[in-house]
């Protein structure tokens, strides 16, 4: 897909595959995410620390990220550059597995475990992400493990098992190419046949495990964590609709409605109002998961000397609040506006196009459908926002998870 | 072989250019905008001589507390009526403290923007500030930093910022720390809006200006004001030390020591700014930069490590800073400070300085896409008198730097032997290990 934009000299490729940690096998956790860190590597015509070196030392930009449901790669290069990154993604695409080695994978699997370390392990409240995911879906379910996965798994990786997973997802017949910016369409389909064209299909790619859910869960989970965390904080979450349903549609806007900004329910009622929750760490938003009911999460932070049962009681009141009082024309504005404005930001870059162009063709087969998601969160009613409240929130469906700091022997004054 | 070897060459490259750029005064203040054409978006930044270098001793803080209360209702409307009359347009306030500025941005469709910069003048010109609030605010913000200091860090970077600029405002925190926020009173958080955001200020501008009304806008944003801009003070003096020196920050059963390697450097004016922070690209900006490639690509002792120079308008600090794997953080130290060493005596090479040139330099085109960046791109101008072609002449600066000029500038701008470093970790597993090493005398923090 190209989307031309002369605006500013510059070019964003953009590849999503259509794997993700959901594919994991059990005993395999964290290794799509480790995999895209081999991927900056080196592949046949390119040499171990090349690509970065090629990507920055022509002024360009880039990353890659994993999620559950897919890997994106992508780069933003001072436009005379744009077949330069085209033939580096060709390559490795097409040449990983022969430039893959024992010590590059031993030394990228230290690498992620640093990573583990630094975003979920050494910071306060760090891995309530992955504890969220297990409490929401059932063992077995492709979203149940977090897609940093676990040191054991990451330890028994092989590089076997490395080169298979690239010659079965890395084909051309399951990645979305994107190039937003300063291009030609021609141009580019011209050069994606040039790098991209003769790289063979891969046949008979496995499904992810099946997502199905019946609905949102029927029996509560809680977990209490006691750590070494400033305050006690609360995480809430359900499990509500799909990414890109009309379900999750009105998630988007109610989860606006209930805890983005000052004008939202929770900080109006909480940090405002009653007081109890910290300003600064209090709102509520949905994961934008696609292939099963994403979850939404609502966190909030005691204050000083509040207690953690208040503040869930707190909590509670407010969630039950989008059921039992109808949400007003001006809290839907005010949500409807902050969305406009987010949908705006997100596509004011060539990044930003590139990638939310990708990811509708890829999960929903037509990248035309982008046009529909902010008309489809404006045309959300009061209604709508209930009816997601009342089918979704439900304290039977509720994942609770608590944070209690450690108990602090006594100091000297 | 379906794949093609032959790596591709270079194609045309569009000429560089920063967004016009158009100036008007009114209301006693000046508006600076940037033009860009079709954005649907357009971003404000109202920036005041109102820096954190302003705050009196042990009330380290304050500006920052009466940032977070001026959303708490002005004199024409309640707090909730205030956040539903912004974020009805979409727009939210940005209000930040630096050393040498107080800036309230807000974004908004471009039909929305006047009305956005309304209603941020109406905050910072006219907030309520009643006494309850502001005490409420202010402990709210000592909850928040003691929040903030329980992540690895903030305390590192405390104790390196004490060690580097001894006693004053500048050896304390931008934010004050929760002990001087605890201090400040309803009086300290009236009297810094009485004294510094009363002045007209500047209001920079990035969106379509074919319909944007920049005349109004200032108006908006200058009205009520009186007083004069602020003169600023010269460049603090400063020194490096003879020798190192450790200090250690404990954080009991940590999996990851958190390193701030640092020492003083110019200020931002310095003639030398494009080669240091070139020479600093090189060393551990790009993620192929030395210290990048050896701790985290040859040795994994790290998710990433990164190396660089901040200027200010009154001073300057190099830092490395990083998070290692605990067990190997004196390897990790000692292969840093082989980096630093070798970076200082034998200067770059032309292959490593090629890459940081293009990048620096393709990085103002790839970084200033949006209104938000431009705006904040116009700031940099203001801050530091630069004329309205700095970015081209930058990218040009940055393109034409040679080999013998980087390496000058690493030779006279780096001080291995003088490097206050910062360990914040378990220090029952560290201590004796970064005692043996013999890499500096080794002190307690007292934090």
């Amino acid at each position: 897909m190209v989307s031309a934009d002369r605006s500013s000299p510059v070019v964003c490729v953009n590849l999503w595959y259509d794997v993700g940690s959901r594919h994991e096998p059990a005993g395999q956790t964290g290794f799509a995410h480790l995999f895209e860190h081999l991927m900056f590597e080196g592949s046949v015509h390119v040499k171990k620390t090349e690509h970065m070196r090629l990507v920055q030392g022509n002024g360009g930009s880039l990353n890659a990220t994993t999620n559950p449901d897919r890997t994106n790669y992508f780069e933003t290069m001072p436009s005379e550059h744009l077949e330069l990154a085209l033939w580096l993604e060709a390559d490795r695409m097409g040449g990983l597995v022969p430039a893959l080695t024992q010590e590059t994978l031993d030394n990228q699997r230290e690498v992620v475990k640093n990573e583990r370390r630094q975003r979920y392990e050494n910071v306060p409240y760090g891995d309530a992400w992955l504890r969220l995911l297990e409490l929401l879906y059932p063992p077995g379910h492709p979203y149940h493990h977090a897609t940093i996965g676990s040191m054991e798994d990451l330890n028994a990786a092989s590089l076997d098992t490395f080169k298979a997973f690239h010659q079965q997802y890395y084909a051309p017949n399951n990645c979305v190419l994107t190039v937003a910016g300063d291009a030609e369409a021609q141009t580019v389909f011209a050069l994606a046949e040039k790098y991209f064209g003769a790289l063979a299909p891969v046949a008979g790619i496995p499904p992810a495990p099946h997502g199905h859910l019946t609905g949102p869960a029927t029996t509560p989970a809680r977990e209490t964590v006691t750590a070494a965390v400033p305050a006690p904080r609360i995480y809430l979450s359900h499990r509500t609709h799909p990414f890109g349903t009309r379900g999750y549609d009105a998630v988007t806007v109610l989860a606006t409605i209930l805890g983005n900004g000052r004008g939202s329910r929770l900080y109006q009622r909480l940090a405002d109002g009653k007081r109890i929750a910290q300003p600064d760490y209090i709102g509520s938003y949905g994961v934008d998961l696609a292939h099963a009911a994403a979850p939404l999460i609502i966190t909030a932070t005691a204050k000083d000397g509040v207690d953690v049962a208040e503040l869930e009681e707190g909590l509670a009141e407010v969630v039950g609040s989008l059921v039992t009082e109808p949400v007003t024309d001006d809290e839907l504005s005010r949500a409807k506006a902050l969305l406009t404005t987010a949908w705006w930001r997100s596509l004011s870059t060539v990044g930003g196009r590139a990638d939310t162009l990708g990811r509708y063709a890829t999960q929903f087969g037509d990248p035309a459908t982008v046009a529909y998601r902010l008309p489809q969160w404006l045309a959300v009613t009061a209604d709508d926002v209930t009816e997601a409240a009342a089918y979704a929130l439900k304290p039977e469906s509720r994942v609770t998870l608590t944070y209690l700091p450690e108990e602090k022997p006594e100091e000297n004054a | 072989m379906t794949l093609v070897a032959t790596r591709p060459g270079t194609g045309e490259a569009r000429p560089y250019t920063f967004p016009e750029i158009r100036r008007v005064s009114v209301g006693g203040g000046t508006v600076i905008a940037a033009h860009l054409p079709g954005q649907l978006l357009a971003s404000a930044i109202l920036m005041l001589d109102a820096g954190a270098a302003h705050e009196a001793d042990g009330r380290e803080g304050t500006a920052t507390v009466l940032a977070k209360s001026l959303e708490e209702g002005t004199k024409a409307r309640d707090s909730a009526a205030y956040a539903l009359a912004l974020e009805g347009l979409g727009a939210e306030l940005s209000p930040s403290v630096d050393w040498d500025s107080f800036r309230v941005g807000v974004s908004a469709p471009v039909p929305l923007l006047l009305d956005a910069v309304r209603l941020a003048a109406e905050a910072i010109r006219t907030p309520r500030l009643d006494a309850t609030d502001v005490l409420r605010v202010r402990d709210d913000e000592v909850t928040a930093l003691r929040m903030d200091w329980a992540q690895p860090g903030p305390r590192a970077d405390a104790t390196l910022r004490a060690d580097l600029f001894g006693t004053g405002r500048y050896g304390r925190p931008l934010h004050g720390d929760p002990a001087s926020v605890a201090a400040v009173t309803v009086d300290d958080v009236l009297a810094f809006h009485q004294a510094w955001l009363l002045r007209p200020g500047v209001l920079l501008v990035a969106g379509d200006l074919d319909t944007l009304d920049l005349a109004a806008l200032g108006e908006a944003a200058f009205g009520g004001t009186a007083g004069e801009a602020h003169t600023g003070e010269g460049p603090l003096l400063w020194s490096v030390r003879d020798h190192r020196r450790v200090i250690l920050v404990d954080r009991p059963g940590s999996v990851q020591s958190t390193l701030r390697l640092g020492h003083r450097s110019p200020e931002r004016a310095t003639p030398d700014y494009v080669p240091m922070t070139l020479a600093a690209t090189v060393l551990g900006g790009a993620f192929t930069s030395r210290l990048n490639h050896l701790i985290r690509e040859v040795k994994g002792y790290t998710y990433g490590i990164r190396g660089s120079y901040a200027m200010s308008r009154r001073f300057g600090r190099f830092e490395v800073a990083a998070g290692v794997q605990t067990a190997v953080t004196v390897p990790a130290i000692v292969d840093t400070l082989g980096e630093i060493d070798r970076t200082q005596l034998d200067g770059v090479t032309e292959d490593e300085l090629a890459v940081a040139r293009s990048w620096r330099a393709g990085q103002l085109s790839v970084e200033m896409q949006t209104p938000g960046a431009i705006v904040g791109a116009l700031s940099t101008l203001v801050l530091h008198g630069l004329p309205d072609d700095y970015y081209p002449s930058l990218r040009k600066q940055y393109l034409e730097a040679t080999v013998e000029q980087v390496s000058a500038a690493a030779a006279a701008q780096l001080h291995p032997k003088g490097l206050t470093l910062v360990v914040e970790g378990d220090a029952a597993a560290i201590r004796d290990e970064l005692v043996a090493a013999n890499i500096g005398d080794v002190l307690d923090a007292e934090i």
